[in-house]
């Protein structure tokens, strides 16, 4: 395939859909544990969580470096769960559901390394990394055809800089072709790791230890033993024993929807406002991703009003005598 | 044969963990010597902390109810069982008590701090030259400023620099703090607004009220300029990055920041870990110093390492340092030092103890201001630390709540509930109460008296049978002036001025606090945690302990760091000066080790 500016503004954009569409389903099974039970679990799951959030937060900045206008509010950017994962190669679906051992081994399908010889492709794409590999060809190519000039136009008062972000890892200013090389080997490394490697790249960036990649750290709670240096994919985790206690989880609903409670009824009215919640914390991201970096500050307040509501969502009986009230994030329709 | 370290250090909270990170940065080996248990440097343990925090902080006491009792190496303020009384290790040998209290933990007091790091003002350096009071330090505030400068990087402090510029404090052309300073929040405002170019006499002078954001310990935003443009990386929680980068508003604070977004020495701590030539040894408590006849140098440490807390077993070792630096809290630096019979040919070991008296005002607002909400205190009227005032009484600082009242919304249900209001009437008027609460806490100078003292009496031992801390306390005249001053003048000027309802009331006999009565009037006095002055530093070793660079005079290789070197207290919470205090003296250490 031949890569137009078009073409690559239209895959970045589709890099923030993909990045996103993990967010709600590791919120959901982050907020399911139980208070101060599987603080192993828990933490795991939110620093994936908050490496995605980065994820979304790089695609951004790519997007825009390359003069492109990064969306997350149009109608469908929350996808209806289950959600089939583009460039997944079909595999399998995501769920919005409690942790549990069914839950895991979707987030280790999603987060499966690619292998060593897996070669971006023209069209499909089996995994994330083979996507972004193919989006980095995409600007090697554009860059010796046009000159980087012409294709990193964006207004660099569009970035996204570290005093406006924090949170796992570091936010790359793209600029041209080097640091949107960076961000894209952020990205994947933190991911899916490098090469042969459990662990992910972040101490050679931050100084701040090894982690592993998000495969591996998931794939510890399954194990229930940590990695520790010089383990390997193959032999498995040698570490410190996890205890995970699969019972110590609020027995939610699985992609719960606002519309299966009647009308006016006070779960219905707790669960509109939870998705017009996350609407508005999409509407903030979006704004700051075009042009008012500040308006992070307004998303992380509305993040944690999220997860309140969640937590009270959680706890609620759903009514069917066994589980309580899901989530549901789609926002409501505009007008 | 046992180690030799460069220094052994006697203390792991702030003051030591900032000498080791500057000797070993130097690449110079270093032992630290921390009495207390490894505890909250763990992360599981620190979540268990603020859960006790959470669930029976209530009846333990703030700010070190959290925290666990150890016999081995008791904390004054943690309930000890099975009685349960509240300062269990303190003696008092006078009928006032001193109500402050410190953590002996790895990463010390800064465990239960507020976070508050605002520098001292240049006429607190020299109180006897400005104003006839106390006594001048050996050194000056531009002698101290470039430490300043290094303790708020290493602490990670948030604020404005213009804010900062009053009463001659100066900062370095162009210089930035790391972080920019916190949100102000609404409280803030509205004292703000209210005070805006008002003005209130105190001791025959005019003095204008006004309201600056405080300087705090704590993550904001950092600052894109600082360091001529590198910018600052916010330091996360010790043990997880991914925690604690920013403030997040949780409303906890003091005593423990669920996120770790507050400083603490574990921070530090963490980054010393990673150097080989650091040596961390916890459950061990230093004794005594060993000190050859002769040459009067520190030949050695002795300390009683445990293996159980509360264990009266314990191996008695010895730590061997070429210098020997005692960061062990004001109080303990002392007892230490008297429990050896150390650098005191002055006489002045553990002499002019000082703290903030405390004292809270309260009232209503007319409108609502939102209080409970963001970190406990973000401004101050810090407009009347300094002034022709202190010729006669104490200066002060005014710290405006973020939290409305003490004890809410718990007292107002109660009041409400015994006025049998109920159902909507009561949720009606707790929403427009609590809404509308304001509160300050004044924080009085106090000067350095002989007489405020720690002593050690061979009858009061701990659980190792090591000396406790036996103090006398008084408030003098001078303080309590300025809380007369206080509580007549400038409190019912803000009242008048902001329109509001006051509601203070210092009974006898309420808990928590200590009544003291002063012409005619009672007021209901705390401590502020602010332990200072018990090893003054001095020009001359004839009226001091240490000298500029908080070396003994008494000894070629003891040095004696941390906020028991201030010659006065003035109003600034005192861990930033400590802090840059300790930094000073480890440059000094490095030319000794040369």
């Amino acid at each position: 395939m031949s890569w137009t500016i078009a073409s690559l503004r239209q895959h970045l954009q589709a890099a923030l859909a993909v990045e996103h569409a993990t967010i709600p389903p590791y919120f959901t099974a982050w907020i399911s544990i139980k208070d101060n039970t599987n603080i192993a679990a828990a933490e795991i799951i939110r620093s994936v969580m908050l490496e995605e959030m980065l994820h979304l937060t790089l695609a951004a900045n790519l997007l825009n470096a390359v003069g492109g206008t990064p969306s997350l509010t149009h109608q469908g950017f929350v996808p209806r769960y289950p959600h089939r994962l583009p460039f997944s190669g079909d595999r399998f679906d995501i769920d919005i559901e409690r942790f549990s051992k069914r839950a895991l081994r979707t987030f280790l399908a999603i987060e499966r390394p690619e292998g060593p010889r897996a070669k971006p492709e023209a069209k499909k794409f089996h995994t994330i990394a083979q996507f972004y590999a193919a989006v980095r060809d995409g600007i090697d190519e554009l860059c010796e055809r046009h000159g980087e000039r012409k294709v990193f136009t964006g207004k660099a008062a569009r970035q996204i800089r570290p005093d406006a972000y924090y949170g796992a890892g570091t936010i790359v200013v793209v600029a041209g072709r080097d640091s949107a090389h960076r961000a894209i080997a952020e990205v994947c490394e933190q991911g899916e790791g490098v090469h042969d490697s459990v662990f992910d790249a972040d101490h050679n960036v931050t100084g701040s230890g090894k982690e592993p990649a998000h495969y591996y750290r998931f794939q510890q709670l399954l194990k229930g033993r940590e990695y520790r240096k010089g383990d390997t994919p193959k032999a498995g985790p040698t570490g410190a024993r996890i205890e995970v206690d699969f019972r110590a989880v609020h027995p939610i609903t699985p992609n719960a929807r606002a519309t299966d409670y009647p009308k006016g009824s006070p779960i219905r009215g707790a669960l509109e406002a939870f998705g017009h919640g996350y609407g508005q914390l999409l509407a903030s991201l979006e704004g700051a991703y075009n042009g008012a970096p500040d308006r992070l500050t307004e998303a992380i307040a509305r993040m944690f009003a999220l997860r309140d509501q969640a937590r009270a969502l959680m706890q609620t009986p759903s009514g069917d005598g066994r589980n309580t009230v899901g989530l549901d994030f789609t926002p409501p329709r505009a007008g | 044969m046992s180690a030799h370290y460069d220094a052994v250090i006697v203390g792991g909270g702030v003051m030591g963990a900032l000498v080791a990170r500057v000797l070993s940065q130097a690449g110079k080996s270093v032992l630290i010597l921390e009495a207390g248990i490894e505890g909250a440097m763990n992360p599981d343990t620190y979540r268990q902390y603020l859960q006790t925090l959470y669930t029976e902080g209530w009846w333990r006491g703030l700010p070190n109810g959290p925290y666990p009792w150890n016999a081995s190496a008791p904390s004054p303020g943690i309930p000890s069982p099975p009685n349960g009384a509240a300062y269990p290790y303190y003696q008092y040998a006078t009928n006032l008590h001193f109500l402050s209290d410190y953590l002996r933990m790895l990463g010390g007091t800064t465990l239960h701090w507020q976070g508050t790091s605002m520098r001292l003002v240049p006429n607190d350096f020299r109180m006897r030259s400005a104003y006839g009071q106390a006594e001048n330090w050996p050194i000056t505030y531009d002698d101290l400023e470039p430490a300043y400068r290094r303790a708020e990087a290493e602490l990670g402090v948030s604020a404005d620099v213009e804010d900062q510029r009053i009463f001659g404090v100066w900062f370095p052309e162009g210089y930035v703090y790391p972080m920019h300073r916190m949100p102000q929040s609404r409280v803030d405002r509205f004292f703000d607004g209210a005070l805006q170019g008002k003005t209130v006499k105190l001791a025959g002078g005019t003095y204008p009220l006004k309201v600056i954001s405080i300087p705090v310990a704590r993550n904001s935003t950092p600052n894109p300029t600082y360091n001529l443009g590198e910018g600052y990386d916010a330091v996360p929680a010790a043990s997880d990055r991914d925690q604690g980068q920013r403030c997040q508003g949780n409303s906890v604070c003091m005593p423990i920041c669920p996120v770790q977004a507050k400083y603490t020495a574990l921070k530090t701590i963490a980054l010393l870990a990673r150097q080989p030539t650091v040596v961390i040894r916890t459950q061990s408590v230093a004794s005594k110093l060993l000190i050859d006849k002769e040459s009067g140098r520190i030949t050695g440490v002795e300390y009683k390492r445990y293996d159980k807390p509360g264990s009266p077993t314990f191996a008695l070792e010895t730590a061997h340092g070429t210098l020997v630096v005692l960061a062990a809290n004001a109080i303990e630096n002392a007892t230490l030092l008297l429990a050896s019979n150390a650098a005191n040919s002055s006489g002045q070991v553990g002499r002019n103890l000082m703290d903030h008296p405390y004292l809270y005002v309260w009232g209503l607002a007319k409108s609502r201001v939102f209080p409970f909400r963001g970190p406990d205190t973000t401004s101050g009227v810090e407009s009347l630390r300094d002034g022709q005032f202190r010729k006669v009484h104490a200066s002060f600082r005014a710290s405006l709540s973020n939290w409305g009242w003490s004890g809410e919304p718990g007292n107002t249900i109660k009041t409400l509930l015994q006025a049998n209001i109920y159902g909507k009437a009561l949720r009606a008027q707790l929403a427009d109460q609590m809404t509308r609460m304001v509160k300050i806490g004044f924080m009085f100078e106090q000067l350095p008296s002989a007489d405020n003292r720690v002593t050690i009496d061979q009858r009061y031992r701990d659980g190792l049978g090591n000396y406790r801390p036996v103090l006398s306390y008084q408030y003098q005249d001078y303080s309590l002036k300025g809380i007369e001053a206080a509580v007549n003048t400038v409190w019912p000027a803000i009242t008048g001025y902001a329109g509001i309802e006051n509601k203070t009331s210092y009974p006898a006999g309420a808990p928590g606090y200590q009544h003291v009565a002063y012409n005619g009037a009672g007021y209901n006095l705390m401590g502020s945690g602010h332990i200072v002055g018990t090893h003054r530093m001095g020009s001359h070793r004839k009226d001091s302990v240490t000298d500029r660079n908080m070396k003994s005079w008494d000894h070629p290789n003891l040095y004696v760091v941390g906020t028991g070197n201030q010659v006065t207290i003035g109003t600034a919470n005192p861990t930033l000066t400590g802090a840059a205090l300790s930094i000073r003296a480890a440059d000094a250490m490095l030319q000794d080790l040369r």
